[in-house]
Order: C-alpha cells, then structure tokens, then sequence
C-alpha cells in the first residue's frame, strides 16, 4: 500500500494517470528516442555529418540524402541526428547547472531566511531583469563564443528561477508541523534541511527542469544561430538554420529539417512535461 | 498605497544598483587593459589617456564605479568604438524601430490570445477548448527564428505576398513600413500569444465561477454581458502582470526577429556589437536593456495596484 492509501503508491498512480493522457506520453517517447538518437548518433547517422563533397552540394532530399544535402555537399541526415547531440548536452547540462547552484541557494536562503535571504532576492531580482539573450550576448562577449559559454549562459539565466522555487517551497515546508517535530526533536540545520525539507522541493524542481530543458534548447538554436554558440562546423540545429536562411530559394529542405527536430523536441518536452505535473500533483487525487 | 509605492520604488533602486555594478564588473572582466577595451584596438595613445582621464582608469575601484554611474545618469554612456557616435545617441536612433516591433506584435499577441483564452475557457473541457490548448502548446514550442524563416519560405519566396526583408522608415513610407513589419510582427507575438492565451484561460475560469458572476447570471444578464461587462476586467488583472514579466522575452525575441527580417533596430544593434568587439556599446545596450526591464516591471506593479483596489487597501492598512 502506498502512503495514500492506493496499492502501489506514486508510481502506479503516475502511471494511472499516464494512461489518461496519451498525448504526455507519445511526448515522453519522443524525448526518449531523441536521447536515444543524441547517445547513439555514432551509429545511427551512417555518413559523417562533417564529410564535404562538392559533388553533392544543395540536392533535394533524394534516397541517399533523406533529408538532402547542405551547401557543402554535407549529409542533411547525419548532421540532423549529430545535431540532437548537442541540443540536448545544451539543454541538460545548463538546466543541470542551473539546479545545481539554484537549489542550495534557495534552501539556505529560505531556511535561514534573514539578511542573507534578503541579499539573495535582490540579487535574483536584478539577474532577472537581464533578458536572457542580453545576459547571454553579454556573457559570450567576454567569454567568446563556444557550446560551453552558451550553456553557461543559458545555466546561469535559468538559475534565479530555480532559486526563488525552493526557496519559495522552503518556505512553505518549514511551517510544516513534522518539520517543526523533527527541530524539536534536536535535529540538527543540515539533517533538518536534507531529510525533511529536501524531499519537499524535488517533484517541483523535477517539473520546473521539463518546462526549462526544452526553453533552454531553443536558446542554445537560437545563441547557435546568431553565431554566439556552437561554431561551424559542428552540427547544430542552430547553425544549420543560419546556413540555410542563405539558401531559401535554392534549397529551402536546408531549414526544413533543423526546426522541425526542434520543434518536435521542445513541443514533445512540453507535453511530457505537461503529464509528469499531472502525475506528481499531490493535491489531485 | 504611498508605502507600497514607496516599498516598490525603494526595492527597483536596489536592483538597479546592483545591475550597473553587474554590468561595470563584467567589462572589467574582459581581459587586457581596460582602456584598451574602452578605446578600442586601434586608438592611439593620445585616444587611450583621453579614455583613461575621463573614467578616472588610474583611481581606486569603487571611484571609477561612481565615477562611471555619474556618467552613465547625466546620459553619457561613452563612444562607440567603431563609429565614435555617442552610445546614447546611437541607441536612440535604433529604440524607435524596435518599440515599433514590439508594440505591433504585443497587438497581435493581445488580439489573438484575448479572444482566445476568454474562449475557451468559457467552452472549458470540449474540443474548441483542446483545439486552443494545443495550439498554443505549439506556439510555446515553436522557436520563432525557424517561424520566421518558414515565413519567408511561405509568404515571400513561395506566395510573393511580402516582401522578405528590409525596412523603409514609418514616416517615409507608412504602408511599406506595414507590409514589411508585418511578418516580424506575428513571429514576435505568436510565443507570446501563446503565454499570454494560457493565461487569460485560466484567470477566466477562476473568475467565471466567482459569487458576484453568479449574481450577474441570476439577475438574468446573459452570458455576452456577464462576460463583457463583469468578468473580463478581473480575468485580465493577471496577465498584465504576466505582460510585464514577458518583456524580457520580448525583447529576446527582438534580437532574433530582427536578425532574419533585417529590420535595422536595437536588436541588430547589439548583435554587431558583439561581432565587432564595440564594448562600449555592448556594456551600454547591457545596462539600457536591464533598467528598462526593471522600470517597465515597476509600472506594471503600480498599474497593477490601481486595477485591483484590495493590494490599494492591503498597502494602506500596513501604512495605518
């Protein structure tokens, strides 16, 4: 019996729920076969996604060249699937940055709360208030362009709000009353903060991390695109769409295939996202 | 009332504050020899010292700082590296182009979103409303710089409509000015319609099932009055909020707009900025863009408390 008094607990409610929502699964299944597609890129694009062949250069999709070839003559295909590659080290790793000073900012603010929880919000304010191409355009500027400064950038505009969620969760869980039991009990600020306001935040970071991969995907395209993030030649989504803006008459499949990939991502990202919200609501029973 | 304005304006100090030290810090961090970065590779030494006299290069951290704030207050926000304009000057002639942009596509996002969250939201669980809801997801999930290039495919190459690109300034040419803002327009708006849709639906359905539209149905008011007449003017209270917190994405959506449509604004400016290394004009367009993000943010509060009389008795209860 689970803790709501339903066999099986949260993981069959989830998955209760799941079967309800069709659509937040095909989008799970989705991201899942980008991140299949993203691991296994080696093996699943045949053609290296960097070979030039001038004698192929700007074809229609054709057999050989599922999704047709660049203005290089280079496999639209395999630079597709080398694309997700990055995409998704973009969007994980700066959403993963982004939790990773985030959520120990925002517990210590809201647990000490303060002068220090003081400074911290002002701080977040005036962070927020940089719109996150600025602070990106800014941040590439003195860093230099690179698919790690981007997701830097894109970690480090993600970050306030990580923030402000657990420290606003923080907050809510201390006014628990077993929170309050476990202080009376002696425990100490680091077993209090781990063991009993922790758990709290998780599904809420958990669910904030759905709605910001995707975000955070489309920046790292569009920082590629303006040439402030991955260089050429590598393969990303972004990169291709800026070649391809060149060659919108000629060869109009070279910005087909790079924005439907991030559209299917991001659309397939949010509805996921979508489900898993549902399905770790506690409230909804 | 006066003590949550005063609280608000109190609190945007602050975090204009801090944003100026941000922004001085991060050219500070640059590597090489600030007035080198200042002045720009090819100034001579004449132009370094002049760099160096005019931001006290020589003085103690925290006086270059006030020294900087100084400047940058009274509107001096230094020289371009490349055209040795004025940054302020230069930005000045660039801000026109964009507000056009970004009001043009506020009125799209507003004329879709509006209608269509009131909508649904009274059609609440049918198709009509699954049908809005998805649109919109879409529209969240679109990256509007691939909207507009499918656009252009579209509209320009394909239909010859519009023209793809360019500008020709709005008092010159008012209908070409239209015809080629068009496009940017909708790109630009569509995310945000689609926040602001997601939004308007859900504000509504917490209205719609309030006492006082209760009241308005049992006096025999039909739905379109109830609507018009009730419920609207509270269902929006929160997307303005939601308005004003979406103009830093708005204004991320310019840069980008604004780069496939070469539409010659603030955006396009920064963007070479970057590529020409021009850091007085990054650090300058950096700091313009932020405070006015706080500034526009602080409005919306203000406006926000004067729709909605309860923060007004909130803030002057706590000031009794």
């Amino acid at each position: 019996m689970g803790p709501d008094g339903t066999p099986g607990g949260w993981l069959a409610r989830g998955w209760r729920r799941a079967r309800r929502r069709p659509a937040s699964v095909a989008g799970a299944l989705v991201v899942l076969g980008f991140v299949v597609l993203a691991l296994g890129a080696p093996w699943i694009a045949r053609t290296d996604p960097l070979k030039i062949d001038w004698s192929q250069i700007r074809k229609p999709p054709s057999l050989a060249h599922p999704f047709g070839t660049d203005d290089l003559g280079r496999d639209g295909l395999a630079r597709v699937v080398w694309g997700t590659r990055i995409s998704m080290q973009a969007g994980v790793f700066s959403i993963l940055f982004a939790i990773a000073i985030g959520v120990p900012t925002g517990l210590v603010a809201g647990y000490y709360r303060g002068a220090l929880d003081g400074v911290v919000m002002r701080l977040t304010d005036a962070w927020l208030a940089f719109p996150f191409l600025i602070l990106a355009i800014g941040l590439v500027t003195i860093l230099g362009p690179s698919l790690v400064n981007a997701t830097l950038a894109i970690g480090l505009g993600a970050t306030p709000t990580f923030i402000r969620l657990t420290r606003g969760l923080v907050l809510a869980a201390q006014e628990e009353d077993y929170v309050q039991a476990a202080r009376a009990l002696g425990g100490g600020d680091a077993r209090l903060m781990a063991r009993h306001i922790l758990p709290n935040v998780v599904s809420a970071i958990l669910v904030q991390a759905t709605v910001s991969i995707p975000t955070a995907i489309i920046a790292e395209a569009v920082l590629s695109f303006l040439g402030l993030g991955v260089q050429p030649p590598a393969p990303s989504w972004g990169t291709m769409l800026n070649a391809a803006q060149q060659f919108l008459e000629s060869a109009p499949w070279m910005a087909w295939w790079p924005g439907l990939a991030i559209f299917s991502l991001t659309l397939a990202f949010n509805l996921a996202g979508d489900g898993l919200r549902d399905a770790l609501d506690p409230r909804d029973y | 009332m006066l003590d949550y304005l005063l609280q608000r304006g109190l609190l945007s100090l602050v975090t204009l504050a801090v944003i100026s030290l941000v922004v001085f810090t991060g050219v500070r961090l640059i590597p090489g020899d600030p007035a080198r970065v200042l002045a720009g590779t090819d100034a001579d030494e004449a132009g370094l010292d002049e760099v160096r006299e005019k931001y006290g290069l020589n003085d103690p951290i925290p006086v270059q700082y006030l020294r900087w704030v100084g400047l940058a207050l009274r509107g001096d926000l230094g020289e371009s590296i490349r055209t040795r304009e004025p940054v302020a000057r230069t930005v000045a002639m660039k801000l026109p182009i964009t507000l056009e942009l970004a009001s043009l596509s506020l009125l799209v996002a507003l004329a879709i979103a509006i209608p269509a969250g009131v909508f649904a939201a009274l059609r609440r669980n049918t198709a009509w409303d699954a049908l809005a809801n998805g649109v919109s997801l879409c529209g969240l999930s679109v990256p509007n710089f691939w909207l507009g290039i499918m656009l252009i495919l579209l509209v320009s190459v394909r239909l010859g409509w519009l023209p793809a690109s360019g500008f020709v300034p709005l008092l010159e040419d008012p209908l070409g000015n239209v015809k080629r803002m068009l496009m940017p327009a909708f790109v630009l708006g569509t995310g945000l319609a689609a926040v602001l849709m997601r939004q308007t639906r859900n504000a509504m359905i917490e209205v719609m099932s309030a006492d006082y539209i209760r009241t308005a149905y049992s006096k025999g008011l039909r739905q379109r009055a109830v609507v018009l007449r009730h419920a609207i003017r509270n269902g929006l209270i929160p997307v303005v909020t939601i308005l004003g917190l979406q103009m830093g994405a708005l204004m991320s959506g310019a840069v980008v707009t604004e780069q496939i449509f070469v539409v010659p604004g603030f955006g396009r400016l920064i963007v070479e900025a970057v590529f020409t290394r021009d850091y007085p004009l990054v650090q300058g367009v950096v700091l313009i863009t932020a405070s006015a993000y706080v500034l526009i943010n602080l409005l919306v509060d203000l406006s926000y408390s004067l729709l909605n009389p309860r923060i007004r008795i909130r803030g002057a209860a706590r000031g009794a």
